[in-house]
């Protein structure tokens, strides 16, 4: 029975050390600075563990059936900590007043472990053998749980379903020990009864686990990746976590189905709005689709050209139930001409005019997007605008990319035209920008397409006002042969996560 | 990317018999372009044709590449329509021929033109005319698109060629001492391009010692400066830092202060000034015309040429000056004309290795490889996306000596310079052989004048620049050194020497 009982230890010692491991892992990916995670949760618990210590004195009666208890509590405390941490991160504010509650609770549960185990067996052993025994196994196993948290439970179980099966293994020791302190428990069936009902629901809980894991353990996609395709030209993802769907391209969100609403709005409507009669639109990227739902709230539009360089992009947008849904099937109206070609070349060889220009590309990460916001490419594509015409860039955020923001409404200016910034609030973005620019004044508009959720008339002004810490910076425009804006960019991005 | 039905039957029958090729895909390829045996048929004074017809012509230009190019381009702006161009090869073009294949066009030799200074007036003049040049700025499209160049050293990438990382306080001191002696020597305006325009005796001595000498003479030892220098030196001579005359070594740095980020290039390289020409005066070239002799007459000159002879008033000689002695009856061997044999490569690849390493860049340099590394042909591509590319890879042959080296390039066969190619790529791309599916080799036995100790002010070469009764000489090789702007001017300037001689009995059009 000795060795048994010291496993017994072993086994709750390792569960104490993964409940607090998970703790700070959680943490150190949901909120960052592990540094600061980790030290704090450590303490909290060592601190909470003093006192269930000190705590362990107060009881007198009954201990093998209050160990039985605590085994029971920190099953399902500690093996849902995981489960209910990620929760409570997605929908509640209360993230770490949560988090270091259940580090204390769980604290204090181990901390009454051992001096109960020690009060239980001191009868059977010299007590010189029992401390020595029982703290040889808390720290063996406390060896045992830290080598198998990196290099088993977080690569191949992820923290949701290793906390479950530590829950498990927590009832399990509470099953045991039923059997190992038989005499010494009055109500042992019901007891045992209880345990197997925690047990189901934990087998349970492993069992689901697994749908939050697979939400919570990619590090760039915090929700359920429901399409994943490489194409010839990017990486498509795209992700749910209720009704919220978001699109991803090599990595760089595009949008949110939940906010799309206001980039799109304030992309289209305010240069829009602005042309007396526009018949002919040119898009260039949006293969999503969304930019056209908005162009084609304007009935007097009789064409829409979409230039997008992956014909992947536009089938998905075109076909995807959910997807149409998103664009309301914008890409199936009969105004609507989808082109797949590289965005500069063609833009070079077509002749065609067009009232409006939307040139919406992701952003300028790389030399090669760099392209498509130079002079150069500004003046190739002014020369398709019409008398009427105006066009409109997506220009990164003036508030987290301020250099980049305003070196590409330098650039629009060195490419010969006026030029009239603009920036709204994208919760899922932050802070983004616009540019519209145009051979001609542009004069905000009096009137709006009807049912619009986020641009408005009255709303018109503030846009193309910039406060203090977004307003103008001097920068060089980007051309070809100096791309300044892809270093601009790089160090805007650097200087915001350092 | 979709791979041939034939390569697919290739790798599935390989793989099937358990033959699959070790080492990657099979690369095709050969020589191409080579004029070795026309070259060597003037050395050996072979029998060539009686002439059978007679032309006659104002004007006789020989030699199509950039020189000759440029004269026909300068006496058709002046109104002449009486003169023929003569090229020996298939294409005209000469050191700027070109190719294309089904994914991009690319150079053979020269690829780029440093955006020039005010006073190549010349260069200027053509590059308005071509739309390079508007009101004063620069086309965007054809200045080298970003990022323009790295260098490959202690096992990664730099911006840049000029070497910036693991810089000791030394090398950092002498690169400071010698961009001060560039200043100097910039500040006094002798040294241009085109280098006619500010030469000046007064720099000879620089002449009498070689770059190599005159650097230890400064006390400029960093072993990664010389590096750089002498990668410099090979790139645009041909010829390593002691071969190469202390004049010359600094007219390179010296000579230009470019206006606008440069330099200026095309996916077919200076070719694309080639067609330019060719559209202008394209109806006055006549290719695959080899020039077996010329003869002064009592009225100017006779050109032979296959069957026929072109009675001339006036020749243009502007192939390589080397040639005269064996073309031109009673012109004296020449002592002070030394050229850097070169070897270039265009490497099909169906996809970018790897271990490409950074985005895609136009020109890539190996720190201590003996080659000058590879340029890209689609660089210049507008398009975002580029699956295919074709690299040019550059090798001056610039140690040991011209003539062994000249042997060598006759000696060994494509597959000894393919082997050769793809171990200097392999230094920094382990997986190259995997992306490479055609390597395609130009010879060049004569590529460029070298300027060694001595040749800038060789009393041979500088007559040679001379008005010289009925038959001038125009090749670049007479600046010393081969490049565009050197070849444009003497074009040019011989060109005008001849209408104004001309003058009263030329032909309008």
């Amino acid at each position: 029975m000795g060795i048994l009982l010291f496993i017994t230890v072993l086994l709750i010692a390792a569960c104490g050390l993964i409940y607090e491991l998970i703790a700070g892992t959680l943490a150190s990916y949901l909120l960052g600075d592990s540094v600061l995670q980790f030290s704090t949760i450590i303490g909290c618990y060592l601190f909470a563990m003093g006192i269930g210590s000190a705590l362990s004195r107060y009881i007198d009666r009954g201990l093998a059936y209050r160990f039985v208890w605590i085994e029971l509590l920190l099953g399902v405390i500690g093996g849902c900590s995981s489960a209910l941490l990620f929760l409570a991160f997605a929908y509640t504010q209360g993230f770490q007043l949560l988090m270091y509650s259940l580090v204390v609770v769980i604290g204090i549960l181990v901390g009454l472990e051992i001096p109960l185990l020690m009060r239980l067996v001191r009868g059977r052993y010299h007590f010189r053998d029992v401390v020595a025994h029982v703290l040889t196994f808390d720290y063996l196993g406390a060896l045992g749980a830290s080598l198998l948290f990196p290099i088993l439970l977080v690569p191949y179980l992820g923290l949701v379903r290793s906390a479950m099966l530590f829950g498990v293994i927590n009832v399990l020791v509470a099953l045991w020990s039923t059997f190992l302190f038989a005499s010494q428990i009055a109500t042992v069936r019901a007891l045992r009864s209880l345990c197997v009902v925690v047990l189901c629901g934990l087998a349970v809980g492993l069992a689901e686990a697994k749908r939050i894991t697979a939400a919570a353990e990619d590090n760039i996609y915090a929700d359920e990746i429901i399409f994943s395709r490489d194409t010839r030209y990017q990486h498509i993802v795209l992700t749910r976590f209720k009704n919220d769907i978001r699109l991803f391209l090599s990595s760089h969100l595009q949008f949110s189905s939940r906010d799309e609403y206001r980039y799109h709005e304030a992309l289209i409507h305010p240069g829009l709005s602005a042309i007396p009669v526009p018949r002919h639109v040119l898009v260039l990227g949006g293969g999503d689709g969304l930019a056209v739902r908005e162009i084609l709230k304007y009935p007097q539009i009789e064409s829409v050209t979409l230039v997008d360089l992956d014909p992947e992009m536009t089938k998905l947008f075109s076909t995807n139930p959910m997807l149409t849904a998103l664009n309301q099937k914008s890409f199936l109206s009969p105004k609507v001409h989808i082109i797949n070609a590289d965005a500069f070349p063609w833009v070079d060889s077509n002749t065609d005019s067009f009232d409006f220009i939307v040139i919406d590309f992701p952003d300028p990460t790389n030399y090669s997007l760099g392209k498509l916001y130079t002079t150069a490419f500004y003046k190739a594509v002014a020369r398709h605008l019409s008398v009427q015409g105006l066009m409109v860039v997506q220009s990164t955020s003036p508030m987290f990319a301020r250099d980049s923001y305003w070196c590409i409404a330098e650039t629009l200016k060195q490419a010969g035209l006026q030029t009239y910034p603009y920036h709204v609030y994208v919760p899922s973005f932050g802070e983004w920008g616009f540019v519209i620019a145009g051979h001609r004044d542009f004069q905000l508009p009096a009137s709006l397409p009807a049912g619009l959720r986020f641009v408005s008339v009255v709303g018109l002004p503030a846009m193309f006002q910039f406060p203090p810490d977004m307003s103008p910076l001097t920068m060089k425009p980007n051309r070809l042969n100096d791309q300044v804006l892809v270093r601009a960019y790089d160090q805007d991005w650097k200087d915001i996560s350092h | 990317m979709k791979a041939s039905r034939r390569q697919f039957l290739q790798s599935g029958s390989a793989a099937l018999i358990g033959l699959s090729i070790k080492g990657g895909p099979a690369i095709a390829g050969s020589f191409v372009n080579d004029s070795f045996q026309l070259g060597h048929q003037l050395r050996e004074r072979a029998q060539f044709l009686a002439p059978k017809q007679v032309e006659k012509r104002s004007v006789v230009i020989v030699g199509g590449g950039i020189a000759g190019l440029s004269a026909a381009w300068r006496l058709h702006k002046k109104g002449f329509t009486d003169f023929i161009l003569l090229e020996m090869n298939d294409q005209p073009g000469g050191n700027s021929r070109w190719g294309e294949n089904e994914i991009t066009a690319y150079p053979w030799a020269a690829h780029y033109v440093p955006v020039p200074s005010p006073k190549a007036v010349y260069v200027r003049e053509l590059f308005e005319e071509l739309g390079v040049l508007k009101d004063g700025r620069w086309e965007e499209r054809y200045l080298c698109f970003s990022p323009q160049e790295r260098l490959f050293l202690y096992g990664r990438w730099q911006d840049g060629i000029e070497p910036a990382v693991g810089l000791t306080v030394a090398d950092r001191d002498q690169f400071r001492r010698l961009e001060d002696h560039i200043h100097m020597f910039r500040a006094t305006g002798k040294f241009t391009v085109p280098m006619e325009v500010g030469f000046s005796d007064s720099t000879a001595d620089l002449d009498s010692i070689s770059f190599a000498e005159w650097l230890r003479a400064q006390g400029i030892n960093s072993r990664i400066l010389n590096w750089y220098l002498n990668y410099c030196c090979r790139d645009d001579y041909g010829a390593t830092t002691a071969n190469t005359s202390a004049w010359a070594g600094i007219q390179y740095f010296a000579s230009r202060e470019p206006e606008e980020k440069g330099p200026l290039t095309w996916p077919e390289g200076n070719g694309w000034i080639v067609r330019r020409l060719m559209d202008r005066i394209g109806n006055f070239v006549q290719s695959n015309r080899m020039v077996h002799k010329i003869s002064r007459t009592s009225k100017g000159a006779s050109v032979f040429s296959g069957d026929t002879e072109y009675r001339a008033e006036f020749v243009i000689f502007a192939a390589p000056t080397f040639l005269g002695p064996y073309l031109i009856e009673g012109m004296a061997p020449l002592r002070d004309f030394e050229y850097s044999p070169w070897l270039t490569a265009n490497v099909t690849l169906e996809h970018l290795p790897a271990s490409y390493g950074t985005d895609p860049t136009w020109d890539s340099v190996f720190m201590d490889s003996p080659t000058l590394g590879y340029v890209d042909a689609t660089h210049q591509s507008l398009r975002t996306h580029i699956d295919r590319t074709v690299w040019t890879f550059y090798w001056a042959l610039a140690e040991g000596s011209p003539a062994q080296n000249r042997q060598l390039l006759l000696d060994k066969d494509w597959n000894y310079w393919k082997q050769a190619i793809l171990h200097d790529l392999e230094r920094v791309h382990t997986d190259i052989r995997q992306c490479v599916s055609r390597i395609d080799i130009m010879r060049i036995g004569h590529a460029m004048a070298r300027p060694r100790v001595g040749a800038i002010f060789s009393a041979e070469r500088r007559k040679l620049t001379e008005p010289h009764g009925r038959i001038h000489f125009a090749n670049s090789d007479l600046s010393g050194f081969s490049i565009f702007e050197e070849a444009q001017y003497r074009g040019v300037t011989a060109a005008d020497i001849v209408a104004s001689k001309l003058g009263g009995h030329r032909i309008s059009s």
